[in-house]
């Protein structure tokens, strides 16, 4: 049976802490490389910073994690790999990245709406003896070929083999949360099978507070936001008449 | 046949031009990327059989539930531990790299005496020749440990004496202990049953306390709902990362005169509109005053007054040690009631604030737990433990402690905890160069004292002894289930957490009959400010330097 894994984010939970940030890098062994910079660094979750656009103490801020929106349809990183490197996982609908395939034209980086993809720029390095500290499950991320969030693949691998040492052909639910969701101080990230209508994240995602962004492209992200206030849900279509009112932090 | 020149020529251009068109060359091509791209020297992470084990972040008195996943005998992954019941699964965002820190190119990894490398065996007969020649001042930061009382009994012996670096939390309570005779560090905040707290500046969701409790509290009973069972209000001179989330902010002027000047122009709001017993104290500071310091309309003020105790029970927290703050929970008559201060233990005693004038001593010994930033202003011989060099002023002595893990530590009650709590983290992993806790380097010069193993031991007898409360481990344990106090360390020693009952504490006498004047407070702004190792993880430095998502720490080393 398939599943259509992805993602509710309540954007009034995040309080910008960055816990989310942390545990990607450090589940998925991304390096600390001195010379990389906001532009060439590796950050498969980037928390943002947004705003009313007031001043005063009517002046609100919200902090939106972006990361791989795992689009269902269409999905445009898919359509202009020329080395079939992304593809998405009929079985999971996580948009998987083959780095042993990627010959780094960045194509796709170009084709993300998201501004979610990096490519990595250097050999991974970290001070001696650090490599200890990596995380065995994930290998080190080749220089010269572009990175993003997989749903932290190695914990579903994880999740599966203990089902199969089990007899069991379905995952428990319990044993696969992403390093992200997993970390959040405030469980604004909720993760589950968007193609359950009876998990409570697919609920979710139909809830009047739910929304996409960029929803209007048609590509189906399968990672959600939801919040109760009306112009953090303006941001979701930055072309919109209410979105022009609104500030990025 | 005879082969020409022009035979070869003709030759090797046609094979070079049919090699183009057979997969040779560009499987060649593919080959030697991927190779390029995965030499032989690129680090591989460490290959073993992976296990989980329970144990408590040490790096700071918050005292935060891990799980470690380990392989190969180090530690590759830190994550929440959900069983623990005051964090909750939660972490401060520097956590989740904590495992990283043991090999941070500013790891400490031999004795130092001013510019040049020492041994342990010279800064021993250093420090025990300092110590007999005068007084000697012992600093903690990590006040209640089983290695502390070991600073204590040693510093004791000597004449001399044990002060604590206390964090935020704590000399915020310091105000109760001045009216009420209660150490601070026995009192703590009743966050659970409060349906109002209004922050003076301290950064509750930005890692006061332990960062978890509040966090989980305000994500389950306030986040994003328009009428909140818990109502946050902060009161910033700018919309920090709590004034963002809190139900209302407060904007008033920056600098801890403001907050103090708020504090009286409340008092006096709630004393005209009758909100609060008449004779409670009232400020000499009208509330024109107020409002012109605060930069607020006496109206708002009057406002706010009524919003504090309109869902009761309110508590008021301060940021730093701020009287005038604090006597607006005498005010509201939150001292030990449900949902204000309340008191969980009644043996603790009061400690002697290391900021104190440390006077003519001949040596000063300053605990790895004390913060980086922390120097004593004195020209007394200092010997300093710490796990990493933070650069900038060096002490005479620099001695190498043990980092993340690589020690065996208990864990007393977190400061601003309500309820006492006690777990034991185990040296979960080796240390990677001959290092000594201060504990541990008292013990060898002075063989009579305990060892911190010892008084583990003795302090699981005591809260054995008590019958009382639960352990928190994969299921909860009632005390009355242990048989022995062997079974009960062994579950402790396993990442489990002892937490007493809730006190049902009798409201304090307090002794404020004055309003107080306002003191100086220095504030720690968050949990990156309040991290006590001199280094951050370079993961988080990374991520800050690249996400923009919090400000830069150039006093941070990356």
């Amino acid at each position: 049976m398939s599943a259509r894994y992805g993602m509710v984010i309540d954007v009034d939970r995040c309080t910008g802490c960055g816990s989310c940030m942390m545990a990607c890098a450090a589940e998925n062994n991304v390096p600390a490389l001195p010379q990389a910079s906001a532009r060439t660094g590796l950050t498969p979750l980037l928390v943002r910073k947004v705003s009313n656009g007031n001043v005063g103490e009517t002046r609100r801020e919200a902090f939106i994690p972006i990361m791989c929106m795992h689009c269902e349809h269409d999905t445009p990183c898919v359509k202009v790999c020329p080395q079939q490197a992304v593809e998405v996982d009929e079985a999971t609908g996580i948009v998987m990245q083959m780095p042993q395939r990627c010959l780094g034209c960045r194509y796709c980086m170009t084709a993300c709406p998201y501004h979610a993809r990096y490519f990595n720029w250097w050999d991974p390095a970290w001070p001696p003896g650090m490599e200890k500290s990596l995380n065995p499950g994930v290998a080190v991320r080749m220089r010269g070929v572009v990175e993003k969030c997989n749903l932290c693949h190695a914990r579903l691998h994880s999740a599966q083999e203990k089902a199969g040492a089990a007899g069991k052909r379905e995952i428990n639910p319990a044993d696969y949360l992403p390093a992200c969701a997993e970390a959040c101080p405030t469980n604004a990230i909720h993760f589950g099978d968007l193609g359950n209508a009876n998990d409570p994240v697919s609920k979710e995602a139909h809830s009047t507070q739910a929304f996409r962004l960029l929803a209007r492209l048609g590509t189906e992200p399968k990672l959600y936001y939801k919040s109760n206030e009306a112009w953090v849900r303006a941001l979701a279509e930055p072309d919109s008449p209410q979105a022009s009112e609104v500030q990025r932090g | 046949m005879k082969v020409t020149r022009r035979d070869l020529l003709v030759w090797s251009a046609g094979a070079a031009a049919g090699l183009l068109a057979t997969p040779v060359p560009w499987k060649v091509l593919d080959d030697v990327s991927i190779w390029s791209q995965n030499w032989p020297w690129i680090p591989q992470p460490t290959r073993g059989p992976v296990e989980v084990k329970q144990s408590f972040c040490t790096l700071c008195p918050k005292a935060c539930g891990l799980r470690v996943r380990m392989a190969a005998g180090w530690a590759v992954g830190v994550a929440g531990s959900s069983t623990h019941p005051i964090s909750r699964g939660a972490l401060c965002p520097l956590a989740f790299a904590a495992h990283q820190l043991n090999w941070h190119p500013l790891r400490l990894r031999s004795v130092r005496h001013g510019a040049s490398r020492s041994t342990w065996a010279e800064a021993q007969a250093a420090f025990a020749k300092a110590s007999k020649e005068g007084p000697l001042v012992v600093i903690d930061g990590y006040p209640g440990r089983a290695a502390s009382s070991v600073l204590e009994s040693f510093a004791e012996k000597q004449g001399g004496s044990y002060r604590v670096f206390a964090p935020a939390e704590l000399r915020a309570l310091a105000s109760y202990e001045r009216w009420t005779g209660i150490p601070a560090a026995s009192l703590g905040y009743d966050l659970e049953n409060a349906n109002t707290v209004i922050s003076f500046g301290a950064p509750l969701l930005d890692g006061w306390g332990t960062p978890g409790r509040f966090t989980r509290l305000w994500a389950e009973r306030a986040a994003g709902m328009r009428d909140p069972q818990l109502r946050l209000i902060q009161i910033d001179s700018s919309l920090s990362r709590t004034a963002a989330r809190a139900w209302q902010w407060v904007e008033i002027r920056e600098g801890s005169e403001s907050a103090s000047a708020l504090a009286s122009g409340l008092a006096g709001a709630l004393h005209e509109q009758n909100l609060v017993p008449a004779h409670s104290p009232v400020p000499s500071m009208t509330l024109a005053e107020s409002a012109a310091q605060t930069g607020m309309s006496v109206e708002r003020i009057r406002e706010l007054a009524r919003l504090v105790v309109a869902k009761t029970p309110a508590l008021v927290i301060a940021r730093d040690d701020d009287p005038a703050v604090a006597a607006l929970n005498v005010l509201l008559g939150s001292l030990g009631k449900r949902g204000g201060i309340v008191r969980h233990s009644e043996q603790v005693k009061p400690y002697v604030a290391a900021e104190s004038v440390i006077g003519s001593a001949r040596a000063v010994l300053i605990d790895a737990s004390v913060p980086w930033d922390f120097v004593p202003q004195t020209d007394a011989e200092i010997f300093r433990f710490a796990a990493w060099d933070g650069g900038g002023t060096k002490p005479d002595w620099l001695l190498p402690a043990p980092g993340f893990l690589e020690d065996l530590m208990d864990l007393p009650t977190a400061p601003g905890c309500s309820v006492l709590t006690y777990g034991i983290a185990p040296a979960l992993v080796k240390a990677t160069s001959e290092v000594q806790s201060a504990a541990q380097f008292l013990c060898s010069l002075d063989g009579s004292l305990p060892t911190t193993a010892k008084i583990i031991d003795s302090r699981c007898q005591t809260v054995f002894r008590r019958r009382e409360g639960s352990v928190y481990a994969q299921e909860i344990f009632e005390m009355a289930k242990f048989t022995s106090v062997q079974t009960f360390k062994e579950q402790l020693l396993k990442g489990a957490v002892w937490a007493g009952e809730p006190t049902a504490s009798p409201e304090f006498h307090c002794l404020l009959k004055k309003w107080p004047n306002p003191a100086r407070a220095v504030a720690a702004e968050s949990w990156a400010t309040e991290w006590r190792a001199p280094v951050m993880p370079p993961l988080a430095s990374k991520l800050y330097q690249e996400s923009g998502l919090r400000e830069s720490l150039s006093r941070r080393n990356a």
